[in-house]
């Protein structure tokens, strides 16, 4: 069974932490999010520190610093990904494009609106629209 | 005279949708952007309405070539989460299952490649030899792609000894085509001239881009989850790891054939000392209790990862999965640089890409 380690910062404390990552060396695995039970955006930067995964968590914020600086695209697409599902912004990441989400859903929708709204509620949301 | 050349989203020289902007002077590409998201599927919203076992169903269909993989780790999260320890028989089997689809996706993407160099009677010759392993899937799992061989807590069918006598007996027949195709694959000059020196990727951007499985090791970066945060039963098997170099789309080619050798040792290893007992915990639907995992696998085409959160219920609270095509692809523009537009197809596929994977 793979050892994952749960460690929780405040969001001054990320890019210090990635930066010390990428002088050692070691893999960005990805920066994950989701909302809590009490509805807060729980961010993960999580780390391949072999054979753990060490997982840095930032609850409740909804602006972070970006570390593209430090792991390029291994960070900036996750961040980008991050922007369009829930809406948090990364200071410093163009986002000026779309990743996954089309243009006119971001446009009409908003950032965030997929994985802030139950399923039910999307369905309800499309069949009102006259879309199966 | 200085052009935008757009490659795609649909295109015949692309398996799946991407979208390429070239920027080329002339014949010579100097500077492309890659956009993705034509395959968006909602595939982790969906998650969240989905119980363990419905989950499996699910995470197997984001990719038809490593359906296997995703299962796999799906289910290490909730075992992780929940501290269930999977019997080592049932660890075994998937670790066969693993091995067996690396071989299969190999085989595939080798033959890809050379179809689009050009080398027909050689993509046909990969292709019809990776029928053998096709076949041993189909009679260990009942189908050719969504094995199903995964469940919460072990595997979910077992191998009998007549089964486990023939895929020994496939290892044997697969050798010989697996000699001569690495000979040819490596020897050839055709090969060689499409290949040496085409879509390099320095093993400081491999690094600095988090690029990771074959496509690394091709650039000189020695990773692979299997033996550097051993899970399942690989902890038992010796297997060596291939690097190269060069960093080329020849590399991508060399490491990928050599990774089918040891895909075959870890499989003979696995059936010869295949351990007695069960090879799961019953098949029951259990609560994914609360508290969250993010586990590693080293799919065929690099490192694969999920995180799950459980919060007491049946259902996922948060599924996420990363494949590995969302590390390799953003490499692609660094690739394409100072090459030709000729091999613009050839660097996008030498990565191995899966769109539909990384999209979800």
């Amino acid at each position: 069974m793979q050892e994952y380690k749960r460690i929780d910062i405040q969001k001054d404390q990320i890019v210090p932490i990635a930066e010390r990552m990428r002088k050692n060396g070691v893999y960005l695995v990805m920066i994950h999010g989701f909302l809590n039970k009490e509805g807060l955006l729980d961010v993960s930067w999580d780390y391949a520190v072999d054979p753990a995964i060490e997982s840095y968590h930032v609850v409740g914020e909804m602006e972070l610093p970006s570390i593209g600086e430090i792991y390029d695209t291994a960070a900036t697409w996750p961040e980008r990904e991050l922007n369009e599902l829930f809406g948090v912004t990364f200071e410093g990441l163009d986002m000026s494009e779309r990743l996954f989400l089309p243009e006119d859903m971001l446009e009409t929708q908003g950032r965030g609106h997929i994985m802030v709204t139950p399923l039910s509620e999307l369905v309800d949301n499309m069949k009102k629209e006259g879309k199966e | 005279m200085s052009y935008i050349v757009p490659i795609g989203p649909y295109h015949p020289a692309l398996e799946e949708p991407i979208h390429a902007k070239l920027y080329t002077e002339g014949e010579v590409i100097k500077d492309a952007k890659v956009f993705v998201g034509y395959n968006h599927r909602g595939i982790e919203k969906l998650a969240t309405e989905r119980n363990a076992i419905q989950t499996l169903v699910l995470v197997e269909r984001v990719c038809g070539i490593c359906s296997h993989s995703h299962a796999l780790t799906y289910a290490m999260c909730v075992e992780s989460i929940n501290g269930i320890q999977v019997p080592k028989r049932g660890d075994y089997i998937r670790v066969i299952t693993a091995e067996l689809e690396r071989l299969h996706s190999h085989f595939l993407w080798l033959g890809i490649a050379c179809h689009i160099i050009g080398h027909d009677s050689m993509f046909m010759h990969i292709w019809d030899e990776r029928e053998l392993v096709m076949d041993i899937l189909e009679k260990m799992t009942g189908n050719r792609v969504n094995y199903a061989m995964v469940t919460i807590g072990g595997s979910r069918r077992d191998i009998s000894d007549d089964l486990r006598r023939e895929i020994l007996d496939a290892c044997d027949k697969l050798k010989a085509p697996l000699d001569r195709i690495t000979e040819i694959a490596v020897t050839d000059k055709t090969i060689a001239m499409r290949t040496k020196g085409v879509g390099v990727l320095t093993r400081e951007d491999a690094l600095r881009m988090g690029a990771v499985g074959p496509h690394a090791r091709a650039s000189g970066v020695d990773i692979d989850v299997r033996r550097d945060a051993p899970y399942s039963a690989y902890g038992d098997f010796e297997f060596n790891v291939p690097v190269v170099d060069s960093g080329d789309v020849y590399a991508r080619v060399v490491v990928r054939a050599l990774e089918c050798y040891e895909s075959i040792k870890i499989i003979r290893q696995a059936l010869e000392n295949l351990p007695e007992g069960p090879i799961n915990l019953g098949n029951k639907l259990v609560k994914i209790k609360e508290g969250m995992a993010v586990c590693r696998h080293e799919a065929p085409r690099g490192q694969l990862s999920h995180m799950v959160v459980g919060d007491g219920s049946l259902n996922n609270h948060r599924v996420s999965v990363h494949v590995p095509s969302y590390k390799n692809t953003p490499t692609v523009p660094f690739m394409l640089r100072g090459n030709t537009v000729a091999d613009a197809g050839l660097i996008i596929a030498s990565i191995d890409p899966c769109f539909s994977c990384l999209d979800r």
